[in-house]
Order: structure tokens, then C-alpha cells, then sequence
């Protein structure tokens, strides 16, 4: 017994401040996924990922809107959605008191990104940022300028009448030239 | 090959109508229905195995039958010295059986080999096969009020979010308790929101006194149908997230058993650093797995100080856990093929400082620990397992091997890189809490060991292989660890489509529970949650216990300070009012 009372005479007090004082954690933390509404694409990359479904992209009753909503509360802390992100907009951050005051929609975020409608059906099938996204990334991936313009015209039809033309073309006896 | 002798043999005493391999050391031997229990005891008893899982699956859409796997890890009897299997033959042989659905009954196997008990109860809940001869056909794991005659892991029997209308609590079936015989016996109802277990539990003491001449319990208070969730719902990228949610404290071990079930049924080998930093992960959570029960061991026998020493160097254990995983509890980085996350080199020099911490504090808390008489005498001899009994129950983890049986999935079914580790199997031969709690000790030394080797060893290679997604539908595999509490053995058959079929998932305790009775009896009350927290069940919730004087039909209500008083001093029994 009076070993034990040696021990604590030897390394002293040990607790902790906290939380008058902050909490030193590791560098590598996974704490809550910190979201950055402006580097989102809405491309839906995270909410595949997410195991538990606490990442939902849906599209708004009007499909003006694309809805990205975060739930903390089905959140894992896994780091799938900060693995899969192609621009970093969503990050595991230090942050890990996450108690809210009986106030369940304090643990929701919300991002709302504009779609883009398809120039040949007019039907919404993506957000306008993913449209311009992809039109950047080749515009950096040294194709000619003749092919980035007609780029620029597919991006904005959405699969259905991408995959019909395909059809009515390949179907149509006309022979297609690459060039 | 490995198994073959052994298969040779199990043909020469009943009639093996196929053999299949599932991977190196993995065999299945399919035997007539009537053949099974002279099967399984004949592995059991005769060759020396233990019984590590038991699997009823419904595959009426494959072979038009239910079909049941008995697991046994075959590595000798171990009671006494040489009674081992040779190293490079030690392997897993499952006996399958096909149940027509017309009858739905099969032998019980638990008349000969009492370690499948358990199993055999839980077959009859999830998929209403009767065990004929079972002693014991009381509902295991779904509540007293379940409909009757809805199963609900067969594939018709239910969507996965449908929850029976529950009866009114008046109308709710009796649990039927097993009471000694006898006048003057006190029943004493510990749980279900008690003491000892983070999970439920209830536990009805039956005294003499203050001695506990028997003991029954009801668990599974919490069954939150993960296997079914996991068939209906999940890939296998989910899997591993879910199945580290099994356990709030050795979940690693189970997500870890989970994904190389899912890869050996594909026969995929993960990189050789995936492999050793899943090792170092397993202990890391055996250390803080460790520390947290001795700590507790201390403090329900109310030496506080003790507890509040070890709890602080548990402390840099968890430390150490957010350091190289991101996490202190839940780690989440396995994937199939290997791992998501890899530890850097100042990482692991920082990891090296910590270790040293604790291994000095370790070694000096336990020396103070074991000066204080007191606390010896508290611990010796209580809660004794007899060997034979962990030996008919299959026992796992300090709990066989405070009762001196040398069983280690670490060294008897070497996984990842345990193959090219040294280090020693803990034993003991005291059979008591004082027995376990070593063995507890010397693991955590042998664990640090361990992680310094794989940081040493810790071989430059990739951390992940793209797994080829040549899905096999009605393969399966088992696979195994030691998690601090002993062997979790998970059972994986493969579907069409990214999903699973099926998924058995045994967590260690389940093993240790059926012979929990055996350790109660002979003991004091007052031993009573020192004997569960040596099994090491998660020791969270403490409420109040319930005592009823069957004779006198008198009852009173113990607070939780009444009886941690009690265990810690021993005197002043809230019971005296009561007795005859």
C-alpha cells in the first residue's frame, strides 16, 4: 500500500486542466468532418464513400437545388469522405466536443449548390461547379481546342440523351470521323 | 496437406460423405445428420480440439436444406504437459451436417461436448433448428416475448428494420431460472442493468448465507441484430466499420477477424506492413484492454489507489492508440486488402518513448500492487475454474490460461506476422482471479515486446493491394485473433453481389460465459462482481441489485453503495436482515 502512495508521491499530479485548459491531441486527429461549402463540387464522391449514411446528396423538390447534408450524429470518424474528395472541401478537423443542448438539427450541416439542366432535355443532372470542375480539368489536360470546345457542349447533356445520341448515331449508317 | 490425418481419421469412425478445403490449415468434413454429435466429440475429445464456433445457416437456396458448421480448432487437449498437436499441424476442422427443413431437428451435440451449449440454444432462436437431447432449450438470444415462430435470420422470415410488436409487460413470458434444490436458499437477482457488464446481464444468485451454492443468468439484453444488418445491408467496406462496433473495447480485434474472414474467402495475402500494423494495433488495444481490468479488479475490491495508478498509464496506452491510428477507441482503418492508413517515422519514434512509460509504470504498479497482502488475499482463490471445466467449455483468453491451459491463437493458429514474432504464452495454474489477473500482467509485458519487434521488423512494403473483386458466391472461411479477452472467431460465406450471406461473428466471451456458473459457485457475495470482472466483460454501468428471501417472501433493495461496500469490506452484510 505504501508503495503505491510512493508512486504518486514520485510523479506528482497528473490530471489534466481540461477544460479550462485545451486538450492536446495527435497531429493526425479524426475528429468531425469540417465541410468548405466553397470548394464543393457536388460531386457525391463522399456520400458513396460514407459507411454509415450520415453524408446524404439529394436533389431539392423544385431540383433547383442540389442538397449536400452532413448528420454528426450518424458520423463514424471514419475519413472516407476526407479520402475521396477531389477538391479537399471536406476534411476531419481537430474538433471533437461535438455535444449539442437537446438541439438534434444543431448536428446537421447543409450545403445548397446550383444545378446544371441538360441543354437537350432541360432535366437537372448535376451542379453547375461539377460542370465547370470537369471543364477545367481538361482544359488542363492538353487536348486541342477544337475538342475543348465541343467539350464544353457535352458537359452540359446529361447521360440519358448522351447515351440516346450514341445510339442514334452508331445506328444511323453514316460513318463517324475522329479526327 | 495439413488436416488430412486427421480427416483420415475422423473417416475411420464415421462416414465422411465429402471433403472440402477452404484454405491452407481450413477443412470442412460434411457427415450424415445422425453421425454429427460421435463426430464432434471424436475431434473434440479424442484428436484434441476446442470447439471455436458453431454456424446454423440457412441455405435452402443453394441445397434446399438448413446446414450447421461445427468450427473446432484442432491443437490437442492441453491438460497436461505433451498433450499438444505439432505445431505445423495444428489447423481448423468444421463438421457440416444438411438439416432437411421438413423436420428441422438435429442431435444435440452439447450432451457429449457442453461447450456447444450456447450454440446450440442460439440455433433454435435465429433459425428454429431444435436440438434433440439438449438439456437446455430456453431462448438464448432473443427476448422471452418473440413471436414464436418467426426466425429471424432465416432469408424469408423478415426485412431487417421490422421489429415484432412487443407484448404487454404483464403478458410477457417467465424466464424460466434453473434453482438448485433445497431449503433456505436466497435468490439474488443481479442486472439486468448492473454492476459489472457495460452489456446487460442478468444474473440470479442462489445462496446459502452469504455463499452462492448456484447461479444462473439471461443475457443478450442488447441484441442489436448486427448479422442480419451486415447480410442485408452492407458491402464490404462497411463490414469492417461495423464489425469494430461490436465490442466497445476490443473492437479492433473483431473488424480485424471480420475483413480476413472476407479476404481468406478469397485467398487474398495483405502486405507485410498491412500486416504488422494490424499486429501493433491489436496490442496497442490489448494494453488499454489489459490495464482497464486490473484496474477494476482493484477497485471492486476498493483499492482505489491502485485502480486510479493503473487507470493513468492506461491513459498513455490510449495515447498511443490516437497517435498512430487518428482515433482512441475506434481505429477504422482496415479495408480489405490491407490498411488505409500508414504510420510515419516520427510516429513511431514518439510511439517507442510511450512505450517505455509504460512498460516502467507497469512493472513498478504491479510490484506495489502485489506487496499489499490485502489485495492477495481478496484475489487468491477466488472464483476457481477447474481445468476440466474450461476444458469441456472450450474456455478462451486468460480465463483457460489462468487455468493453466496453454490456448493462444497468437501461438497455436500464428496470423499475419505472428509467424515471424517471438514471444511467450502466459500461463498460470491457480485457476483464480489472482491466476487471470497474472497472466493479464505478464501479457501486457509480452504485448509491448510484441510491438517493438513489429517496429523493428516493420518491413518496407505497400500498406494496400487492390483486392481482386472475383466474388466466389458459397465460399466461406473462417478467421481468428486473440482480442484481449481470448479467441473472436468470425465465419464468413460469400453472396453474389459485394454482399455476405452470411456472417457469424463470436466474440470471446461468448465462450467464457457458460462456465461463469461453475466459477460462482462456492464464493461469497461479496465475490461476486470481483468473479465477473475477471472474466472481463466491459465493466461500465453499476445500478442496484435486487434481493428476494424466497422463504420469507421478504425483498429489499441493494443500492449500488451498499453492495460495492460490501465487496470491499466485507463487512456489514445487507443481507442479514434476511436470512432464515
Amino acid at each position: 500500500m505504501l508503495k503505491l502512495l510512493d508512486m504518486s508521491k514520485k510523479y506528482g499530479q497528473t490530471t489534466h486542466k481540461y477544460p479550462f485548459e485545451p486538450y492536446i491531441l495527435a497531429d493526425n486527429f479524426r475528429g468531425k468532418p469540417s465541410y468548405n461549402f466553397d470548394w464543393c463540387i457536388g460531386c457525391a464522391a463522399c456520400g458513396i464513400a460514407c459507411p454509415s449514411n450520415a453524408i446524404t446528396i439529394q436533389l431539392n423538390d423544385d431540383k433547383s437545388k442540389l442538397i449536400w447534408e452532413f448528420d454528426c450524429g450518424r458520423c463514424i470518424f471514419c475519413g472516407r469522405c476526407d479520402e475521396v474528395c477531389p477538391t479537399d472541401a471536406i476534411k476531419l478537423s481537430n474538433e471533437f466536443e461535438l455535444a449539442v443542448n437537446f438541439d438534434k438539427t444543431a448536428l446537421i450541416q447543409r450545403g445548397e449548390l446550383d444545378t446544371q439542366y441538360c441543354s437537350q432535355c432541360n432535366k437537372a443532372f448535376s451542379t453547375k461547379r461539377l460542370v465547370n470542375y470537369s471543364y477545367e480539368c481538361l482544359s488542363k489536360a492538353n487536348i486541342g481546342e477544337k475538342r475543348l470546345l465541343e467539350a464544353k457542349s457535352y458537359l452540359n447533356i446529361c447521360q440519358t440523351c448522351k447515351e440516346n445520341a450514341t445510339g442514334l448515331n452508331l445506328t444511323s449508317g453514316e460513318e463517324m470521323v475522329i479526327e | 496437406m495439413k488436416c488430412d490425418k486427421f480427416i483420415e481419421a475422423l473417416s475411420q469412425r464415421v462416414k465422411v460423405l465429402e471433403v472440402t478445403r477452404q484454405y491452407q490449415d481450413q477443412v470442412t468434413a460434411l457427415v450424415e445428420l445422425k453421425d454429427l454429435p460421435e463426430a464432434v466429440r471424436f475431434l473434440y475429445y479424442d484428436i484434441g480440439g476446442y470447439l471455436s464456433t458453431m454456424i446454423a445457416n440457412d441455405e435452402r437456396q443453394m441445397n434446399k436444406h438448413y446446414a450447421l458448421y461445427y468450427a473446432l480448432s484442432i491443437e490437442g487437449g492441453k491438460m497436461f504437459e505433451g498433450d499438444e498437436i505439432d505445431q505445423d499441424e495444428k489447423c481448423f476442422i468444421t463438421v457440416k451436417v444438411l438439416i432437411s427443413p421438413d423436420t428441422l431437428t438435429f442431435p444435440s451435440v452439447s450432451t457429449l461436448v457442453p461447450a456447444a451449449v450456447w450454440y446450440e440454444r442460439e440455433a433454435y432462436d435465429m433459425f428454429g433448428l431444435k436440438a434433440e437431447g439438449l438439456p437446455d432449450k430456453r431462448r438464448l438470444v432473443l427476448s422471452d416475448d418473440w413471436p414464436e415462430d418467426l426466425f429471424p435470420l432465416r432469408k424469408d422470415a423478415m426485412d431487417y428494420r421490422h421489429h415484432p410488436d412487443m407484448v404487454n409487460h404483464n403478458k410477457e413470458p417467465e424466464y424460466k431460472f434453473h434453482k438448485p434444490e433445497g431449503s433456505g436458499i436466497i435468490e439474488v437477482p443481479l442486472g439486468p442493468l448492473h454492476i459489472t457488464s457495460d452489456e446487460p446481464g442478468h444474473f440470479r444468485l442462489f445462496c446459502d448465507g452469504d455463499k452462492i451454492i448456484d447461479a444462473d443468468y439471461r443475457l443478450f439484453y442488447q441484441h442489436r441484430g448486427m448479422e442480419k444488418l451486415a447480410e442485408n445491408r452492407m458491402n464490404y467496406d462497411q463490414m469492417g466499420y461495423l464489425a469494430e462496433r461490436v465490442c466497445g473495447i476490443c473492437g479492433y480485434a473483431h473488424s480485424i477477424a471480420c475483413i480476413e474472414s472476407a479476404e481468406k474467402a478469397v485467398n487474398l495475402e495483405v502486405p507485410a506492413r498491412a500486416q504488422a500494423i494490424r499486429i501493433i494495433c491489436l496490442e496497442i488495444e490489448r494494453l488499454h484492454s489489459h490495464l482497464l481490468n486490473i484496474g477494476l479488479a482493484c477497485e471492486v475490491t476498493g483499492n482505489y489507489t491502485a485502480f486510479m495508478h493503473i487507470f493513468k498509464i492506461r491513459e498513455y496506452s490510449m495515447k498511443l492508440a490516437e497517435l498512430v491510428t487518428g482515433g482512441r477507441k475506434t481505429y477504422g482503418n482496415v479495408v480489405m486488402g490491407g490498411l488505409r492508413r500508414d504510420m510515419t517515422g516520427s510516429e513511431i519514434k514518439k510511439s517507442l518513448e510511450i512505450l517505455e512509460t509504460i512498460e516502467t509504470q507497469v512493472i513498478e504498479v504491479w510490484e506495489a500492487v502485489m506487496s499489499d497482502k490485502r489485495q492477495i488475499k481478496r484475489w487468491t482463490g477466488i472464483g476457481i475454474l477447474d481445468k476440466q471445466v474450461a476444458r469441456d467449455f472450450s474456455a478462451v483468453g486468460p480465463n483457460a490460461r489462468g487455468s493453466g491451459i496453454k490456448r493462444d491463437t497468437r501461438y497455436d493458429h500464428p496470423y499475419d506476422f505472428f509467424k515471424k514474432l517471438e514471444f511467450e504464452v502466459a500461463v498460470a495454474h491457480g485457476c483464480d482471479v489472482l491466476s487471470r489477473e497474472t497472466v493479464r500482467y505478464m501479457e501486457l509485458k509480452s504485448s509491448i515486446s510484441i510491438i517493438r519487434q513489429c517496429f523493428q521488423l516493420m518491413p518496407q512494403t505497400e500498406i494496400f493491394i487492390e483486392p481482386e473483386l472475383t466474388v466466389k458466391p458459397e465460399s466461406y472461411a473462417l478467421a481468428y485473433d486473440e482480442a484481449p479477452r481470448g479467441e473472436n472467431v468470425h465465419w464468413i460465406m460469400q453472396g453474389s453481389a459485394q454482399k455476405i450471406y452470411r456472417w457469424r461473428c463470436r466474440a470471446a466471451t461468448y465462450n467464457n460465459w457458460p462456465s461463469l456458473r461453475y466459477q460462482f459457485k462456492g464464493n461469497s457475495i461479496a465475490d461476486a462482481a470481483l468473479i465477473v470482472c475477471s472474466l472481463d466483460p466491459c465493466f461500465s454501468c453499476t445500478d442496484r441489485v435486487t434481493v428476494v428471501d424466497v422463504n420469507s417472501k421478504k425483498s429489499k433493495i441493494l443500492t449500488n453503495k451498499d453492495l460495492k461496500n460490501f465487496s470491499r469490506t466485507e463487512k456489514n452484510s445487507p443481507l442479514k436482515d434476511l436470512r432464515c
